[in-house]
């Protein structure tokens, strides 16, 4: 087994001190102190994750420490670089965040141990390292919600809280940001005396300051804890002692309090559901969750502390949102225990965590909502992850990145590398999430639930064992969870071999594709059945092993086990029953109930009635199975299962014949069948009539069912005054409407009797006696009226006025008003109604009802209003610039990418763009220029460094407006060669590329001058002996922090070497230390600007680093120029020869070259920006 | 006898129109030279030729006080009962004549015809209706719905009128006027809690929810007595203490949260 460590600094953080002050306004003032053991001699650097942070001082055991500070991801690819292509910047991307990740012992913090604690290194003693550091308006990390209301800070309802995606501690304070790094922590902020802060751990004390104006919270974390669970809140947050559980706090922001306690009431249910399942009580001494406003994500699970975002509250009148936020807190509360309490070995573990959190997850879901709902959650999910597979070319739950040698790029479909958390798209890590659970209910399908849970209490108990222990050097790592522990585990406990399970789900991508189809041979008395695969597109995998095939007969259900092999195809399966449908007996179902069914509709030959594969989901797959008609209305009416229902209902869209329409309708009309098969029936039903609508007589789909369930006896056209206190009938109710909504008659139009049937129950809405709100249902009102309009009949493009308006359209349009004007006055929970009227207009106007204008959803996705309503607005203009191509709205939006004060809201912009994109990159639209493209890069390169999800959402929309290779709007090279640039695959030729790139004579920024610029600026360099850097290792930018590394050494140490970053690539900007001295600096020792500043004038690395440290000797600057540039010189020197060769026998191929030469090569290959212009590039374009 | 009774009201009435303006005490006044009157006629018509008028005085308050008014109808109605001439009109009340309705009823013969006249009918008689009161729910059901419908349309155009407004189409901007979007500082305050109507309705269930959890949770300390297992008693004597409506107020020394501690004064100036 592997035993973790930090390899960052060759040794154990145990224990960490933060001090933070809260300044007044946006800024923090810190102190962090981080006990190291080193576990070797020669330990002589120490490297830590930081961001923002400005450090002013560092000190080990109380002596000055020299510092550097770099962080490659803060601009990707250099400005100057042409490099317009997408496989290029991932890479670097990559590189860059390698060149920092702390689990391959790297950090943008360097700092050097002084030479007079070599000694005390030696001896193996403990090093103590005090950072002080401020961070002033931080961009990503920390947010600060501060409304601009008059008041003090407090009145405002201003409120501070950590967020980030994956490892982000290290935006506010500096540490070894890995969740594999545990230790303990003392964690000490002062703040306004009229503010809460809320940390992780026990609050030992609260102390005013002297002057009493501030308190001082104490927190201490005795539970070994890595520093990417430690979390922060602070506000003037009401507080609320959980009524079960007094160990438990809840916080809100001010005013909310009534919410937080109904919206609480139920979470100490939720606790004893987990400690019970697990036999294991919750770990940590007390539990806090804070209700913030503004938040990145709905849940965030840290160590002993939930953060949630504030609009998950809601009063005991709401009925939709019950269930969403309760599912929100249990699943915040299953991370606690797999994901905070244990956290991971590596990234490539995180799946057990993930998986497990999302089974117990699962588990609480079926004992709380029922099987039906947890079956159906099940489904919903597995039909999301195969969709999103099959779309994107697979998931990788355990990717192993070994040896450096990626012949097989695990990832080669993908257009972002996953060997980080932070490259992988939001979307993809949400998918992850979602097959990483799945996968665990398949282990569980192998080994039973007992034995899962037994092993979850193992895992658990010896976390628990070893969190209690002092500080040994491999007690701790029993709290982290690896993919190896987790599948020894279970073979320990269960006796059974899942290696196979593993092997198709966990270390390989892709779906299962299932065509099924049979044929009755009445002779044999056999059903014959035929199961073919796909498994050549693109994130599909052969499926070999058993497959449970059930098959409903006239004398019962069947289960069936065949075997899936290699090359057969047919399976004969021996029938049980002779057809004999005139005897009359009931039918015995699966689950041993005997029901009358009406035979009369099935073939008379065939015992069957119908035959379902895979009805367990205990494969991932997506099966297309084809039965008759009949079969399916016999399956949705008679069985049990909602999953086969559902699958029944999806497929008599197919079938439009009365017979469908009946079974639609007696499932409908079913109180007991399950409430969401109910609802997927309507709209099945809504389909059906539309096909059907030469030949339906009667009124429209579901208006007489509708009537009879909700309308009054006496008038039939009056709903009765609501009563919501049956939710399956309030959740039928509402939806059967929009449903109706969606019938189309012989023109094509919405039946004049259905919209008007709409407004009616709009009209006589009357919610005074219901004991719950009516919003949603109004809200779905709304929808249906939407969703009734059809196209304009346009007469040669005349302009939309009010004149033309037509006459149906005037009174939805007056519903909308209304409903619209009355939110200003009596706004609704959540603005629902305000969210589905935006909608609403966005489609009158699609249709051409209303003239095409973004202006009034411009106005309603500006920062002040609720979130939701923001987010309505701007999917309306994101569509309406895709319809209009107007780039006066992409313009308007791109800046609201970077400007908006809401993190989530620009992340939602970007996710939305991406989602219908203005326009993709195999169509030619004016929108697609250069300026755009330059636009793009720049956002994702360093627009947006300072949040993780929002730069890989930046990647996406670059890559769906542009693919992987040159967006084809840019002008070719002057004196490139005549390239074929529009690729088929979307897959980037290498060998023409750099070519390209080459022949781009204004290419002249890369990283490996940055290599050698990084010599330059290192002041160290004047106190040591100067090393050569081992070009053989060390490859672009990547040079630069080996670089620097050397320079810090001590005198060649060679049992460093390993520790070397060898596996990075990066570019880097240009950046300097200070405190060389030993004095602290007067000024910050870096600042982004700076950073950014010198980057642009690199090609001329001598002027810019001059004046970055002014007080270096140049002749030193001089000399190790000369010998990066040498060195540099002789590798090129082998490759271009290497090049060569290489181009003209792999013209078309090499995507999945080992990564390492891929490296290698990639400074010429992948462009000029590599390469300086003078060397290289007449090789090159040749 | 009759005539002295007779002098004497009239001087009373003299001495009271002198004295009193004022018309309750005329009232009064009338009303016991009446009686006097009456009391008088009834000695003549039980023979008497004269009296005394402290006697009649007398007789006047006996009548007064104990009067049945049941056997009244069948007295007045006597054959030999003496008609009395009017009394002199003293302050005739002018009644404007503006609102006629219907025809003045006539008196019954009982009734003397100096007697004031009936009030007009309309004070008195029931007005004849032209429409059935509603009471079919159907109609009740749109009234309320237009009647709601007409009010939010009213109030959100004339609150359209008064502020500022977006509007769908360009050239017309008064038939769908939409009223302005206008952001919030604390946008999630409006979105999340409900309207002071709701907020009503929602603590008379919440009022309603926690008696029943008293209910339950007072059972639950029944339950734990009997419950032999220590650590489940703890757990249930922690969990009624909120419940305990006598613990309310020192509830806070109960639970041990640590947000709930009061805050320390820094150390050294406890020095």
């Amino acid at each position: 087994e592997r035993v973790k460590h930090w390899q960052g600094g060759a040794g154990y953080n145990t224990h960490n001190i933060l001090i933070l002050l809260c300044g007044s306004s946006l800024s923090l003032q810190g102190f962090v102190e981080l006990t190291i053991f080193p576990t070797v001699a020669n330990l002589n650097r120490i490297k830590l994750n930081s961001k923002q942070c400005r450090i002013y001082r560092v000190r080990i055991n109380d002596l000055e420490a020299a510092f550097i500070y770099n962080d490659p991801t803060l601009e990707v690819c250099h400005s100057e670089s042409k490099q317009r292509n997408l496989n290029y910047f991932s890479n670097a991307y990559a590189a860059a965040v390698s060149a920092v990740d702390p689990d391959a012992g790297n950090g943008e913090l360097c700092i050097k141990v002084p030479s007079e604690l070599w000694r005390h290194v030696d001896e193996l003693k403990v090093l103590k390292i005090h950072i002080n550091f401020s961070l002033d308006q931080p961009k990503g990390g920390l947010h600060f919600v501060v409304p601009s209301v008059e008041g003090s800070m407090a009145e405002r309802g201003a409120h501070v809280f950590s967020c980030g995606y994956q490892n982000s501690t290290r935006f506010w304070f500096p540490c070894v940001d890995s969740y594999s790094e545990l230790c303990t922590w003392k964690l000490e902020f002062t703040v306004d005396a009229a503010m809460v802060a809320v940390s992780n751990g026990d609050l030992v004390e609260t102390v005013y300051t002297h002057d009493m104006r501030k308190k001082t919270f104490h927190y201490m974390l005795t539970i070994p804890t890595a520093a990417s669970n430690i979390s922060l809140a602070i506000g003037p947050f009401e507080i609320l002692v959980d009524p079960y559980m007094h160990e438990v706090t809840h916080f809100c922001l001010p005013q909310l309090l009534p919410l937080l306690k109904h919206t609480t009431s139920y979470l100490h249910e939720v606790f004893e559901f987990y400690e019970e399942i697990l036999t294991c009580r919750y770990p940590y001494s007390c539990f806090k969750t804070v209700f913030i406003d503004e938040a990145y994500v709905e849940v965030a699970a840290y160590a002993s502390m939930s953060i949630f975002s504030t609009n998950l509250l809601h009063s005991a009148m709401i009925i939709d949102e019950t269930p969403l936020t309760r599912r929100c807190l249990a699943q915040s509360l299953a991370q606690q225990f797999f994901g905070c309490f244990i956290s991971r070995m590596s990234w490539s573990d995180e799946w057990v965590l993930k998986g497990i959190s999302g089974y117990i997850y699962g588990l609480w879901m079926k004992k709380t909502f029922g099987v039906n709902e947890y079956r159906h959650w099940i489904k919903e999910e597995l039909d999301k992850i195969v969709a999103y597979e099959l779309k994107t070319g697979g998931v990788l739950l355990h990717p192993i990145f070994g040896g450096g040698k990626e012949k097989d790029n695990p990832a080669s479909h993908l257009h972002f590398s996953i060997k980080h958390p932070h490259t992988l798209s939001w979307e993809y890590y949400t998918m992850f999430q979602c097959k990483a659970h799945l996968v665990m209910r398949l282990i569980e399908n192998r080994i039973s639930m007992e034995f899962m849970l037994q092993v979850f209490n193992k895992l658990l108990s010896l976390a628990s064992t070893a969190s209690s222990q002092k500080f040994q050097s491999h007690m701790w790592s029993q709290m982290l969870v690896s993919t190896y522990g987790f599948l020894k585990s279970i073979s320990n406990v269960s006796g059974k071999d899942i290696q196979p399970l593993i092997k198709q789900w966990v270390d390989q991508s892709g779906v299962v594709k299932f065509y099924g189809s049979f044929a009755f041979n009445r002779k044999r008395n056999v059903l014959e059945l035929e199961i073919k695969q796909d498994y050549t597109s693109p994130g599909t995998q052969k499926y070999v092993g058993p497959l449970k095939v059930t098959v409903q007969e006239l004398d019962g259900s069947f289960n069936h086990t065949l075997q899936i092999e290699e090359n057969s195809l047919k399976h004969d399966i021996p029938c049980h029953s002779k057809s004999r449908r005139n005897k009359k007996k009931k039918i015995p179902l699966m689950n041993g109930e005997e029901v009358d069914m009406d035979l009369s509709a099935m073939d008379a030959d065939s015992p069957l009635l119908w035959i379902r594969i895979d009805p367990d989901m205990s494969v991932l797959r997506k099966v297309e199975f084809e039965q008759a008609d009949f079969m399916w209305q016999y399956q949705l009416r008679y069985e049990r299962d909602v999953v086969a229902q559902q699958e029944s209902i999806l497929a008599l869209e197919k079938f439009p014949t009365p017979a469908s329409r009946l079974a639609l309708t007696d499932t409908l009309e079913h109180e007991h069948c399950f409430y969401r098969v109910r609802m997927a029936a309507c709209f099945c039903l809504a389909k059906i009539a539309n096909s059907m609508v030469s030949t339906w007589t009667g009124p429209p789909a579901m208006k007489s069912l509708f009537t009879r369930m909700f309308c009054c006896k006496t008038c039939p056209n009056i709903v009765k005054t609501n009563n919501f206190m049956s939710f399956q009938s309030y959740f039928l109710q509402k939806t059967m409407p929009v449903a109706m909504a969606l019938l189309r008659d012989v023109h094509n139009l919405c039946p004049k009797e259905v919209l008007t049937f709409i407004l009616d129950l709009i009209k006589y809405n009357d919610n005074r006696k219901n004991k719950f709100s009516d919003n949603y249902y109004r809200a779905e009102m709304i929808d249906a009226l939407a969703n009734s309009v059809t196209p304009a009949v346009s007469v040669n493009n005349e302009v939309r006025t009010l004149d033309n308006l037509n006459p149906d359209v005037r009174l939805i349009l007056e519903e909308i008003t209304r409903f619209l004007n009355m939110e200003k006055l009596l706004p609704s929970y959540r603005h629902t109604i305000t969210v589905s009227c935006l909608k609403a207009i966005r489609v009158l106007q699609k249709n051409g009802h209303v003239p095409s204008d973004p202006a009034l959803f411009k106005s309603y996705a500006e920062y002040g209003h609720f979130v939701d309503i923001r987010i309505a607005a701007l999917e309306a203009v994101v569509d309406y610039t895709k319809v209009d191509r107007s780039y006066e709205e992409l313009q308007w939006l791109l800046n609201m990418i970077q400007t908006d004060p809401v993190p989530y809201v620009r992340h939602k912009i970007l996710n939305m763009l991406t989602k219908n994109p203005p326009f993709t990159k195999n169509l030619e639209s004016p929108l697609c220029n250069e300026a755009l493209v330059d636009q793009l890069w720049k956002l994702m390169n360093s627009g947006t460094s300072h949040d993780w999800r929002l730069r890989c959402g930046a990647v996406d929309l670059y890559f769906t407006l542009f693919g992987l290779s040159r967006p084809s709007c840019l002008p070719l090279p002057e004196l490139g060669l005549v390239l074929n640039l529009k690729e088929k695959k979307a897959v980037l030729n290498p060998t023409i590329i750099p070519e390209t790139a080459a022949g781009n004579q204004e290419a002249a920024s890369n990283p490996s001058s940055h290599a050698q610029l990084g010599g330059f600026q290192n002041p160290f360099s004047s106190s040591q002996e100067e090393e050569e850097i081992d070009m053989d290792t060390v490859h672009d930018s990547q040079a630069f922090i080996s670089h620097h590394l050397n320079m810090l050494e001590r005198p060649s140490t060679p049992g460093l070497s390993k520790y070397r970053p060898a596996s990075s690539r990066s570019s880097l900007i240009p950046q300097h230390s200070s405190g060389s001295d030993g004095t602290p600096p007067t000024k910050p020792p870096w600042t982004v600007e700076l950073a950014r500043k010198g980057a642009g004038k690199e090609q001329s690395p001598l002027e810019m680093s001059v004046p970055a440290v002014p007080a270096a000797p140049l002749s030193l600057f001089a000399k190790e120029a000369a010998a990066s540039k040498h060195g540099e010189h002789r590798r090129r020197h082998e490759h271009k020869k290497k090049k060569k060769k290489h181009r003209h026998k792999h013209r078309h191929r090499h995507r999945h070259d080992a990564r390492e030469r891929e490296r290698d090569r990639e400074p010429f290959a992948f462009s000029s920006p590599a390469s300086g212009r003078s060397a290289r590039s007449p090789s090159l374009s040749d | 006898m009759a005539d002295t009774a007779a002098s004497a009201s009239g001087s009373g009435t003299r001495s009271g129109s002198k004295h009193s303006t004022n018309p309750a005490d005329n009232y009064h006044l009338a009303r016991r030279r009446t009686l006097q009157v009456v009391v008088s006629s009834l000695l003549t018509e039980a023979g008497f030729e004269s009296a005394e008028k402290a006697s009649v005085e007398t007789l006047t308050e006996m009548l007064q006080s104990c009067f049945n008014v049941d056997t009244l109808p069948a007295y007045a109605k006597r054959s030999q009962r003496m008609v009395i001439t009017a009394p002199p009109v003293t302050n005739q009340p002018v009644t404007p004549k503006a609102l006629t309705a219907g025809q003045n009823r006539p008196h019954p013969p009982h009734i003397p015809s100096h007697f004031p006249e009936f009030p007009d009918p309309h004070t008195y008689i029931k007005t004849p209706t032209y429409r059935e009161p509603v009471s079919d729910y159907q109609v009740l059901r749109e009234k309320a719905a237009s009647q709601r419908r007409d009010v939010e349309r009213a109030l959100t155009r004339f609150m359209a009128k008064t502020g500022e407004t977006q509007s769908l189409f360009k050239d017309d901007v008064s038939t769908f006027p939409l009223i302005a979007a206008r952001p919030f500082t604390i946008p999630y305050l409006t979105a999340l809690l409900p309207s002071e109507l709701e907020m009503q309705q929602m603590e008379e269930t919440d009022s309603l929810e926690q008696d029943e959890q008293m209910d339950t949770e007072n059972l639950a300390l029944h339950v734990s007595t009997d419950d032999s297992g220590a650590e489940k008693e703890n757990a249930s004597v922690l969990q009624q203490n909120p419940a305990l409506p006598g613990s309310r107020n020192g509830e806070e020394s109960v639970i041990d949260n640590p947000y709930l501690r009061p805050v320390k004064k820094p150390k050294i100036r406890r020095k």
